[in-house]
């Protein structure tokens, strides 16, 4: 600017007459347009270094202002999220709560900070009733930095702790797995230790799951039907002085396990108390040689296979002897019985007779194809696999027809007789619910008419057979007794019974399978004569009657024509009258 | 002329620099009240989970039986309680089934 006005106007070398011609006033030439071109670059340089300071500022600033103060501001409230509790929720097939995870609060001290700490101790001890005083009191008077006082305290505690106003406490927040309906479901669900991991039943089954997920997990299981069972098996055992016992309800149209109960139990709030025996799930770990419940199996087998049919008449009028062993019968007809009669009256002849007929192979097939020979696939970690004999010698075939020699699981009965009932399809058992409307896949393992004439036995059984203490009227119940001896020492205790009925109803429309067994019932003091069509039928009968109208079956009559002409057997006349009136 | 642009850029950075300020505030007042409303959410439902277990508790069949046979004495619902309507008869008097059926079509 400077060397524009001094050359332009204020030269004092420049003579005053001279004026300059326009073209030096308008555009300067030489030196003087150079600097006035270089001074405008610098300037567009400047201004446009300027501009992108100010646009890099203000970008900051929009950064700062619009998306990360926030984070900063606020980063206190996010840190309190439910982070701590990952673990999902247990709910049953209706959505009831099973297993959930809360915060809980854990008391610790840090002891220096403790002003007085007898008195402490005392009032501490006023407000957690599990730890005494003197404890409390050497807790407190340790040197350590920090000592733990009570872990996962309820909110009560927790507010009376806080009323008390002492010094040096503080609470940690942890996560606590709550079992709300206690000991009602505690085989299914199993627990989950201190550190939320499973250690038993269904949250280790599926503990990976249930780490990761967020959403509940609906099981198979329903609250009302399993109160329902237990509570009527827990009466059977009370009783009949009974070890303990064991119940399946199951859905036979899809192998869904609605209850499941093995007593005795435990709280899974507390199984640290639990005994082992408590522990033991006598519905999938325990194995058990199930006596005459196996007929179930013998009978489809001959009948599918063609071997026998309805009309097949065998030879019961004394006890049966091979290679040693005499096989009797508990109730001996003393003659030849038909089919429907061996079934009926539980006839261990008969039915070892069947099982010679039909061979060693084709029972081995047929009890493998139920999946009775192999340990079953199930959600929870404790099943038990099949004792299973080895080698199968002609003896076994005919002890096993009636269900010696041979020890299996409740579960993987249940599921075998769902197959016999349902129309010979074979469901694997299963905890989890299976979503709406889906298929289950199942298996054919026998034909319809097998199954159609296997259902006419079992309301046989409950109708006129050992059974009829099962009978619910109206509900059409079918089923099986079964009693078996122990075995101990490798003999046959004849004191120590296992007693078991195994219902299946509507069983014109089988819908439901209830099994209970009772472990070493006794009547009076004595165990003889405590059969399951004493001890575990009557249990079924109540179980059916409470159930049937909260699954929403109507009694029918059980007398309508349509109903005895699709479930009677015809019964030859001889011997007792049993034809149906 | 260049005294009017430079006023006008000075206004529109003044407009500017307030606007921007009060989107900046307005933001950070929206963002404590989102992590407020995050953190109630967090809460509200931890509290459910509480209720929920509470509810599962006290409804529980073993519970309610006990107090059920302290208080009310109930029993189950037997065979014989349950019919269905077609088994109830018609008040004597009164329009008789088949026509009542056909009314009802």
């Amino acid at each position: 600017m400077n060397h524009r006005l001094n050359l332009g106007h204020d030269n004092p070398c420049r003579p005053r007459h001279f004026r300059p011609g326009r073209a030096v006033n308008a555009s300067p030439e030489g030196p003087a347009k150079a600097a006035l071109e270089l001074s405008h670059t610098r300037l567009l340089v400047a201004g446009a270094l300027f501009l992108l300071a100010f646009a890099v500022i203000a970008g900051r600033l929009i950064e700062v202002a619009g998306f990360k103060s926030g984070d900063l501001r606020t980063a206190h409230l996010r840190q309190r999220g439910p982070s701590h509790v990952t673990r999902a929720d247990i709910v049953d097939r209706n959505g009831v709560l099973l297993a959930t995870t809360l915060d809980t609060s854990s008391l610790f001290a840090v002891p220096k900070q403790v002003p007085s700490k007898g008195i402490a101790a005392v009032q501490l001890a006023s407000v957690l009733p599990e730890t005494s005083a003197n404890e409390l009191y050497a807790r407190l008077s340790s040197d350590k930095g920090f000592v733990w006082l009570a872990r996962q305290l309820s909110p009560q505690q927790k507010m009376a702790v806080i009323q008390l106003g002492i010094p040096g406490l503080e609470f940690q927040t942890e996560g606590k797995r709550v079992y709300p309906k206690g000991s009602l479901a505690a085989h299914v669900l199993g627990f989950a230790g201190l550190d939320n991991t499973g250690l038993a039943g269904i949250e280790r089954g599926i503990d990976g799951s249930l780490k990761n997920g967020d959403a509940p997990v609906q099981l198979s299981i329903d609250v009302r039907l399993q109160y329902i069972l237990k509570s009527e098996l827990a009466r059977q055992i009370a009783d009949f002085k009974a070890l303990g016992g064991t119940g399946i309800i199951m859905d036979v149209r899809s192998g869904e396990v609605l209850a499941l109960v093995s007593l005795p139990d435990f709280d899974p709030n507390n199984p640290g108390s639990a005994k082992p025996e408590d522990l033991f799930d006598r519905a999938t770990l325990g194995i058990y040689e199930v006596g005459s419940l196996f007929k179930i199996f013998t009978t489809a087998m001959a009948l599918d296979d063609g071997v026998s049919t309805f009309a097949s008449r065998y030879d019961a009028t004394k006890p049966l002897e091979v290679a040693g062993y005499t096989i009797h019968d508990d109730d001996p007809q003393k003659r030849w019985l038909t089919l429907p009669e061996i079934f009926m009256y539980s006839s261990n002849i008969g039915e070892a007779r069947m099982a010679a007929d039909a061979g060693t192979d084709r029972q081995r097939d047929f009890l493998d194809r139920l999946g009775l020979l192999r340990q079953p696939g199930f959600e929870l970690p404790e099943v038990g696999s099949p004792l299973v004999p080895h080698p199968w010698r002609p003896i076994n075939t005919l002890t096993i027809a009636f269900g010696h020699g041979i020890s299996v699981s409740p579960l993987q009965v249940a599921s075998a007789a769902s197959a016999v009932a349902n129309g010979g399809i074979l469901y694997p058992a299963t905890l989890l619910k299976r979503p709406d409307g889906s298929a289950p896949q199942g298996r054919r393992v026998m034909s319809a008419a097998t199954s159609l004439e296997m259902r006419k036995l079992l309301r046989l059984v409950v109708e006129q057979g050992t059974g009829k203490l099962a009978n619910a009227p109206g509900y059409l119940v079918g089923g099986k007794t079964g009693t078996a001896e122990k075995v101990e020492n490798g003999g046959y205790a004849r004191h120590a019974l296992v007693s078991s009925f195994l219902g299946v109803f509507p069983i014109n429309d089988p819908r439901y399978l209830v099994l209970a067994l009772l472990d070493e019932p006794h009547i009076g003091a004595k165990a003889g004569g405590a059969t399951g069509g004493l001890t575990a039928a009557p249990a079924v009968r109540r179980i059916v009657e409470r159930m049937a109208p909260l699954v929403g079956i109507q009694p029918v009559d059980e007398n309508s024509p349509e109903i005895r002409r699709s479930l009677v057997v015809g019964l030859p006349p001889q011997g007792r009258t049993l034809a149906a009136n | 002329m260049i005294r009017l642009a430079t006023i006008l850029w000075t206004l529109a950075v003044m407009i500017a620099g307030y606007a921007m300020f009060q989107v900046k505030y307005e933001v950070v007042r929206l963002e404590d009240r989102l992590a407020q409303l995050n953190h109630d959410i967090a809460a509200t439902r931890d509290e459910s989970r509480v209720l929920n277990a509470e509810w599962s508790l006290l409804s529980d069949p073993q519970r309610l039986d006990r107090l059920n046979q302290t208080y009310l004495h109930l029993t189950p619902v037997g065979t014989a309680q349950i019919g269905s309507i077609d088994h109830i008869p018609f008040r004597p008097g009164t329009a008789s089934a088949p026509m009542l059926a056909k009314a009802a079509q």
